[in-house]
């Protein structure tokens, strides 16, 4: 019987600490009797090959300890599609969070562009970090409620809910709303509005190694620029809040208004740049051949701006039709649900 | 509706039996596990320990596994469905269970719902043929 002890200490080892004696006691009592019951039809005691047959049928040690074990899941079905729900909503505000906070920590502590790539490439390195932490963190408040449940807190149950409150129909050829999208959307914003009031201090991230040319050159930037620069980084801020607001379950309704005026403006910014007359000025000296081709290079990049524009108008107009449309197929909808 | 009887070469279609045989199996886990815990009841409606039970089950078709039964009987037990008690038999002490009360209730409950799936399997059954 040496075989059967060295079972049920392999057992007794992965049993659970509370009840682990009387399992042990009843599993030893049920063996011996099986054991006993098959010596009794063949007549003779058991030899070891064959009691280790009956042992290796009972099941690996650990195995059969666990199915002792009260629970047998981290989080359980009925909490699952909560933990999951939670996990994917908060995702995209943690990497929001993260975005908002590398930037300030850049914007406070970089002293030149070559610096702050090397902080974005290191932000993006711990992001990886970052995330799996927070994941690992919502898994365990969520197995800890799981644990708890019924005992140290009121067992979870699903809120009451209604079909009528549920959200009105979305456009059929409308685009799905992503929160991924819009969070990803507006990270860019930020870092756009960044990098325009980087510029100043730091032209190497407008131009890149162009900017040693620069100095060489007969052209300057026309002092307009001043004005404009700042009536397209104000625009450029203005966007940042109405993209964040896009994010807010509240306003699901005003989405699409909310984008229309993103658009809108979007196309503020091509009416600033269009009124800039010239873009580039010639420096005192410069020759009547420079002068002339400055002037066809303003003339070309203001053809393009006012090509832009009038997409962007058309662009907009479009968006608006459809966000008019949807908005009256929601009230048919309505109505006829109504009625 | 027919039910696939068809013969078809092993060996054409040995990916998909391997395939099938493991959802067949998962199936069929899922199938029993509700039907174990009615046997299980419906057997200690007279007194019997972890060893008889299964020896018992399976000389009435349905075989299972010591080291499913014998957590399974526990668990029944903590939801108050079992009784218990340590008495000597043939000089050894055993584990004896019965169905408490509430585990006669609620295996009256359980096996009227198993004959009303049970009629309406037959009913389906029979209407698709």
């Amino acid at each position: 019987m040496e075989l059967l002890e060295r079972y049920l200490q392999a057992v007794e080892e992965h049993l659970p600490r509370r009840g682990r004696k009387d399992m042990l006691a009843e599993l030893r009592s049920n063996l011996e009797s099986e054991i006993e019951s098959q010596e009794e039809e063949i007549g003779r005691d058991l030899t070891e090959t064959e009691v280790a047959a009956i042992l290796e049928a009972h099941g690996m040690p650990v195995m059969v300890a666990s199915r002792y074990g009260s629970q047998h899941f981290l989080i359980g079905p009925t909490l699952f599609p909560v933990y999951w729900y939670t996990l994917k909503r908060s995702f995209p505000l943690v990497v929001l969070a993260y975005a908002v906070v590398q930037v300030v920590g850049m914007l406070l502590a970089s002293q030149n562009a070559g610096d702050m790539g090397h902080r974005l490439g290191a932000a993006l390195g711990h992001f990886p970090g970052v995330a799996l932490t927070f994941w690992g963190v919502m898994t365990l408040g969520f197995a800890a409620f799981e644990y708890g449940q019924g005992s140290l807190f009121p067992k979870m149950t699903l809120p009451k809910w209604s079909v009528r409150n549920l959200p009105s129909l979305e456009a059929a050829e409308g685009k799905r709303y992503s929160c991924a999208n819009s969070v990803a959307d507006l990270i860019v914003s930020v870092l756009l509005v960044v990098w325009l009031l980087a510029i100043p201090d730091h032209p190497y991230l407008l131009l890149g190694p162009g900017v040693k040319l620069l100095h060489g050159m007969p052209f300057a930037l026309t002092p307009e620029w001043h004005v404009f620069y700042w009536q397209i980084v104000g625009l450029m801020i203005a966007m940042v809040p109405l993209k964040a607001l896009t994010l807010l379950p509240s306003l699901r309704h005003a989405r699409g208004w909310i984008r229309l005026a993103v658009s809108a403006l979007g196309v503020m910014i091509l009416v600033v740049m269009v009124q800039v007359r010239s873009l580039f000025v010639a420096v005192p000296g410069t020759s009547l051949t420079n002068l002339s081709s400055l002037e066809g290079v303003n003339a070309g990049i203001a053809f393009g701006f006012k090509i832009a524009l009038a997409f962007a108008v058309v662009k907009f107009g479009w968006d608006l039709w459809k966000e008019i449309s949807a908005r009256q197929h929601r009230q048919r909808a309505h109505f006829a649900a109504v009625l | 509706m027919s039910y696939p009887t068809q013969t078809v070469s092993s060996s054409a279609i040995s990916g998909e039996e391997s395939a099938g045989g493991e959802l067949f199996e998962s199936l069929r886990l899922e199938l029993r596990r509700g039907c174990l815990v009615l046997a299980v009841l419906a057997q200690l409606e007279q007194e019997h320990y972890g060893y008889t039970l299964r020896k018992s089950l399976a000389e009435a078709g349905l075989e299972i596994e010591e080291s499913t039964l014998y957590p399974l009987l526990r668990r029944l037990e903590t939801q108050g469905l079992l009784t218990s008690e340590w008495r000597e038999e043939d000089r050894r002490k055993k584990r004896f269970y019965r169905l408490s009360p509430e585990g006669a209730r609620i295996f009256r409950l359980l096996l009227a719902e198993w004959n009303r799936i049970n009629d309406s399997i037959t009913r389906i059954v029979q209407k698709e043929r």
